[in-house]
């Protein structure tokens, strides 16, 4: 019985715990870490359940080429040789930019480093992203716009000092549910809570006040909140006229939105908007937490610069207890952003487009550079359908069930000329690969994972990779290698140590450092303690902004042919597209087919019962799946979660996107349903 | 036996024990955890809090591999370990705990998997001043092979079997009076389980809980079944099959009474179908099943579903608010 400290590879919490192995070094269970201050000595049912697909039997073990047809079994040589070769020719032929290159939120730090060089250094295109594009691409935007820093402000211990949560668009006790646990003890320690979601999910029973507004009408509600607040007079004027710039134009922006408009649009009624408005400005200490919910509309930047503005009003920002907190869903989407694996920016959200910076890395790294922004991954996906794209590097990504439109998808990874997939199981994106290569899961190597509240922190290896299968930053060293780019990195440590003198935030961080507890940054040098709360002094970008936003409805609302309302995401057992948890005993178990929400009275409408499967079908796509009937949808709305292959929401999704931050409307679009 | 056993002739006892047995004794982690490992894996800790991984998860580990069917249809056991088990650093708590599952398992019909680990291991407590800070941890009931018990600068230790005996044979002999006192200690500390858990367990058996209180305290569980998973004398387990190259692969793994699943039917319908009933469950299994089946309670009061139970919902909290809310006056 060996135990190996390490970092959950679920969600942006960040807990540890100990991966216990057994005399013959394999994985036997989970503890949580008793005195890391995430964890605290517990877990949810992911975590503790995070060893169980290490070693299961459908593991990739080999290098796979697909020939004909049929998948054969290759040696590394000849396949890094043919990966190099299919890219570089790629590139010759049609220019660095006919290629794509999507990293994972799944890996360490040190590998999304690796792979955002190789990119850009080694094919020389800006044409790398990765799923953040698809959760909090708007808070990144939104954020860098309003605050100057696109990460959660403050630190999950604020739960325990604030006196009013105010949760809109995140099922936190499912999604991230040792912060939701945070939030429950917080209300029985007394604080107030708030919690906005169509949904009535768990945190719903303990709110003070539940609004069910319209998916999609977020903007209104909290315009509708902030008009209320000035009407009041409640908003924090020394906060305002010292910290904040642009007031005038939200005072102006917000006039409109008057209760009984605000009602109209998101269906509350008027009363509730107001009581909404006075219990959240009167504490003195408020936190706004904020997932998917917000992010994931056609205008999902307008959503964020909302809350921001809410936050500016009341003075809720830079001090404990407060804060815009944006909870990141992957364990280490927070470090594949702060790592650049995104097209417009290096490490540390250093520009592309800034000379300055540009010279930086191109010194560093001894080539030239490329000067435009790459493609976002949303965008890439459309460019490929179209031709335009013609290979693409996957690593660790299952976009086939992650990305809005299935059929598109699949349409645009058919149409390359090349693709190649690493990962860790065959998924429905490694079915249309042509070189499939095995990676070593997080519990097999070693590395950093950032989690939601910016804290740096230690993965560790507890046992060797099954076969053939190699961790990601030694796959990704051959490439560059190949390239003719130095890749002698002894271990992620050396990566690590490149990285810091890259990249100022990250800059005293080191692996000594990350012993125990890891770090938050900003950690700028070696004896900075690193920042659990941001802009205490002053804002990152010096003044925080007010930037005023109007409502703009869904691009594709119900209507006469497809009468009901789309609403997807997650399920507390499972992991996104099902590739690990669905391979977990426990989880699969709990949840083990494809599922759909309904509410009873829309089910005897249209003759539905429980556990019946139903063809769900949008302008998009038709899916079957199991009836739930359950009022924890509202009517006229219907709810599935992504998971799920056999049922996947995302062949009926829109990928209708955020101008900006090109997120696809994951959370409304229209569907009709009918009995199977 | 009692003999008396300096520091340097504890790490004695140690060497001599790891030298026939896989002997695990307490360390602490990197985070500051404490918890059993590999003897010389680590720094040794003497004294701290409980260990926080359960003990007896060492003869019922989270997953344990059954068996495997090869293509033809024949079955392999696992290959038997090469020495028996030693577990070192065990309070009252944990050693009842052990108890309460040797029991439960070797109750016919026996489980042979978990005596497969069980038979031959040796158990040896450490109380006195072995808890946080050296403070006083209550001495056992005896159920152990060896107990040492910290004293000043060094432990008597007592031996409660054959096994335990030899393996103390060597070392000099302690004082009686000294253990005498330190028993007395122990009567006088505290009873080992809180008044409120046995309070509870009678207003449960006398069925004074209405289910509203459940709805309410069920309405906090977040479903991580760590109350479970962390509790010592939880036994159930589920079956995973796994089809390998090889044959198929039989594993039990740590269930949880707090799922959905756990009683779900084929059918879809749950005898259990929601939070309120399962939390309700898992009490009353501790606090009135148990008792009505062994004569006492399933809750050796180690502390640790209260503390892995993220919402605060383990089974002391429960306790106390079922006296504070149903209790008479
Ligand atoms: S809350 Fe998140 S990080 Fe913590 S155990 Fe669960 S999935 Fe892992
Ligand atoms: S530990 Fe608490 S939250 Fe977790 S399953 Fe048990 S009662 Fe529920």
């Amino acid at each position: 019985m060996n135990a190996t400290l390490t970092t959950c590879p679920y969600c942006g919490t960040g807990c540890n715990f100990y991966l216990q192995s057994d005399v013959n070094g394999r994985l036997s269970g989970v503890e949580p870490a008793g005195k890391h201050p995430t964890s605290r000595g517990q877990l949810c049912i992911k975590g503790w359940n995070a060893h169980a697909f290490v070693d299961h039997p459908d593991r990739l073990t080999a290098p796979q080429l697909r020939r004909n047809g049929q998948l054969q079994i290759t040696d590394w040589n000849s396949a890094l040789d043919l990966l190099h070769d299919k890219l570089s020719g790629i590139a010759a032929q049609y220019g660095p930019d006919s290629l794509m290159f999507l990293s994972s939120a799944k890996v360490s730090n040190e590998e999304n480093y690796l792979l955002m060089k190789l990119a850009r250094a080694g094919y020389g295109t800006n044409n790398i992203d990765h799923c953040a594009r698809l959760c909090h691409s708007s808070t990144v935007t939104g954020l860098v716009e309003t605050l100057g820093s696109g990460a959660m402000t403050n630190s999950l211990s604020c739960f325990d000092e604030t006196g009013l949560i105010f949760v809109i668009g995140s099922n936190t006790t499912e999604q991230h549910p040792l912060i939701g646990s945070r939030i429950l003890n917080a209300v029985q320690r007394g604080a107030r809570l708030i919690v906005a979601d169509s949904r009535k999910i768990r945190l719903a029973r303990h709110a003070d006040l539940h609004l069910r507004q319209q998916n999609g009408s977020d903007v209104a509600l909290l315009n509708g909140m902030m008009r209320q607040i000035l009407q009041d007079g409640q908003e924090d004027t020394e906060f305002i006229s010292q910290r904040t710039e642009n007031f005038a134009a939200l005072r102006q922006g917000v006039e409109k939105f008057t209760p009984e408009y605000v009602a109209q649009i998101t269906g509350l009624p008027p009363e509730q908007i107001v009581s909404a408005a006075r219990l959240f400005a009167q504490a003195r200490r408020a936190m706004i937490v904020y997932a998917m919910g917000i992010t994931q509309h056609s205008h999902g930047v307008d959503n964020v610069r909302a809350i921001s503005n809410l936050a500016l009003l009341t003075g809720n920002l830079g001090r404990p207890g407060t804060g815009v907190n944006p909870l990141r869903g992957q364990n280490n989407v927070q470090g594949a952003c702060d790592m650049g694996a995104l097209p417009d920016v290096y490490t540390g959200y250093q520009r592309v487009a800034d000379p300055a910076a540009r010279q930086k890395f191109s010194t560093a790294w001894g080539v030239q550079l490329p000067e435009t922004p790459g493609l976002m991954a949303t965008h890439a996906i459309e460019a490929a359908a179209a031709g335009q794209v013609r290979g693409m590097l996957i690593l660790g990504e299952n976009p086939m069930l992650s990305e809005a439109n299935q059929g598109l998808v699949r349409k645009a990874l058919e149409r390359l000329d090349f693709l190649a997939v690493i990962d860790i199981f065959p998924t429905e994106t490694t079915d249309l690969a042509e070189l499939i290569l095995p990676a070593a899961c997080y519990a097999e190597k070693d590395g950093t994972f950032t989690s939601t509240e910016r804290r740096v922190q230690r993965g560790r290896k507890a046992l060797e990779s099954p076969g053939a299968a190699r961790p990601d930053w030694q796959i990704l060293c051959a490439l560059l290698q190949r390239c003719g780019l130095p890749a002698e990195y002894a271990d992620p440590a050396e990566i690590m140590t490149e990285t810091a003198t890259l990249t100022p935030s990250y800059g005293g961080i080191s692996y000594p450092r990350l012993e125990g507890m890891g770090l938050q940054w900003p950690c700028p040098d070696a004896e900075h303690p690193g920042t659990p709360i941001l802009h205490r002094e002053q804002f990152t970008r010096g003044k925080g902004r007010f930037s005023p936003v109007d409502y703009r409805p869904s691009a594709e609302l119900p209507d006469a042919d497809y009468p009901f309302l789309l609403n997807t995401g997650r399920t507390y057992f499972h992991w996104h597209t099902g590739s690990m948890t669905r391979r977990s005993h426990l989880l699969d178990r709990e949840e083990r087919q494809a599922f759909v929400e309904i509410h009873p009275a829309d089910a005897k409408k249209h003759r539905i019962k429980e556990r019946q499967q139903v063809k769900i079908s949008s302008r998009r796509g038709t899916i079957a799946a199991a009836a739930q009937l359950t009022d924890r949808v509202p009517a006229g709305q219907v709810f599935i979660p992504f998971h799920f292959a056999e049922g996947a929401a995302n062949a009926l999704t829109n990928n209708a996107l955020d101008p900006e931050s090109g997120i696809p409307e994951f959370k409304v679009c229209a569907v009709r349903i009918e009995p199977c | 036996m009692l003999k008396q056993l300096t520091r340097s002739a504890l790490e004695h006892l140690l060497q001599q024990t790891a030298a026939d047995y896989r002997l695990q004794v307490p360390q602490r982690l990197a985070d500051g955890t404490r918890q059993l490992a590999p003897y010389g894996s680590g720094e040794l800790s003497l004294f701290g809090e409980t260990p926080q991984r359960k003990p007896t998860s060492a003869f019922f580990p989270q997953t344990e591999p059954l068996l495997k069917i090869d293509s033809t249809g024949a079955v392999q056991l696992p290959a038997a370990a090469e020495k028996p088990l030693a577990l070192f650093g065990l309070d009252a708590h944990d050693l009842h705990g052990i108890a309460f599952i040797d029991r439960f398992f070797s109750a016919a019909p026996a489980d042979d998997v978990y005596l497969r680990q069980r038979t031959n291991a040796l158990l040896i407590g450490l109380t006195g001043a072995a808890g946080p800070d050296q403070s006083f941890l209550p001495l056992s009931a005896g159920n152990c092979d060896i107990e040492l018990i910290a004293s000043n600068d060094h432990w008597l230790a007592v031996a409660y079997s054959e096994t335990g005996e030899q393996l103390l044979e060597p070392f000099p002999d302690g004082d009686n009076d000294r253990l005498r006192a330190l028993r007395e200690e122990t009567s006088s500390y505290r009873a080992i389980r809180p008044d409120s858990l046995q309070k509870a367990s009678e207003l449960l058996l006398h069925d004074r809980v209405p289910d509203d209180f459940w709805e309410a305290i069920a309405a906090r569980c977040i479903l991580c079944s760590g109350c479970n998973l962390a509790c010592p004398t939880c036994t159930c387990f589920c079956l995973q099959d796994r089809q390998r190259a090889d044959g198929t692969e039989r594993s039990r793994v740590w269930d949880s009474c707090q799922l959905d699943a756990f009683m779900r039917e084929a059918s879809g319908h749950n005898p259990l179908g929601s939070e309120a009933l399962r939390t309700r469950r898992r009490i009353h299994h501790k606090l009135a099943a148990d008792p009505q089946r062994w004569g006492e309670l399933g809750c050796v009061a180690c502390g640790r579903c209260d503390r892995a139970c993220p919402t605060g919902i383990g089974i002391f909290a429960v306790a106390e608010e079922i006296v504070k809310r149903y209790e008479k006056g």
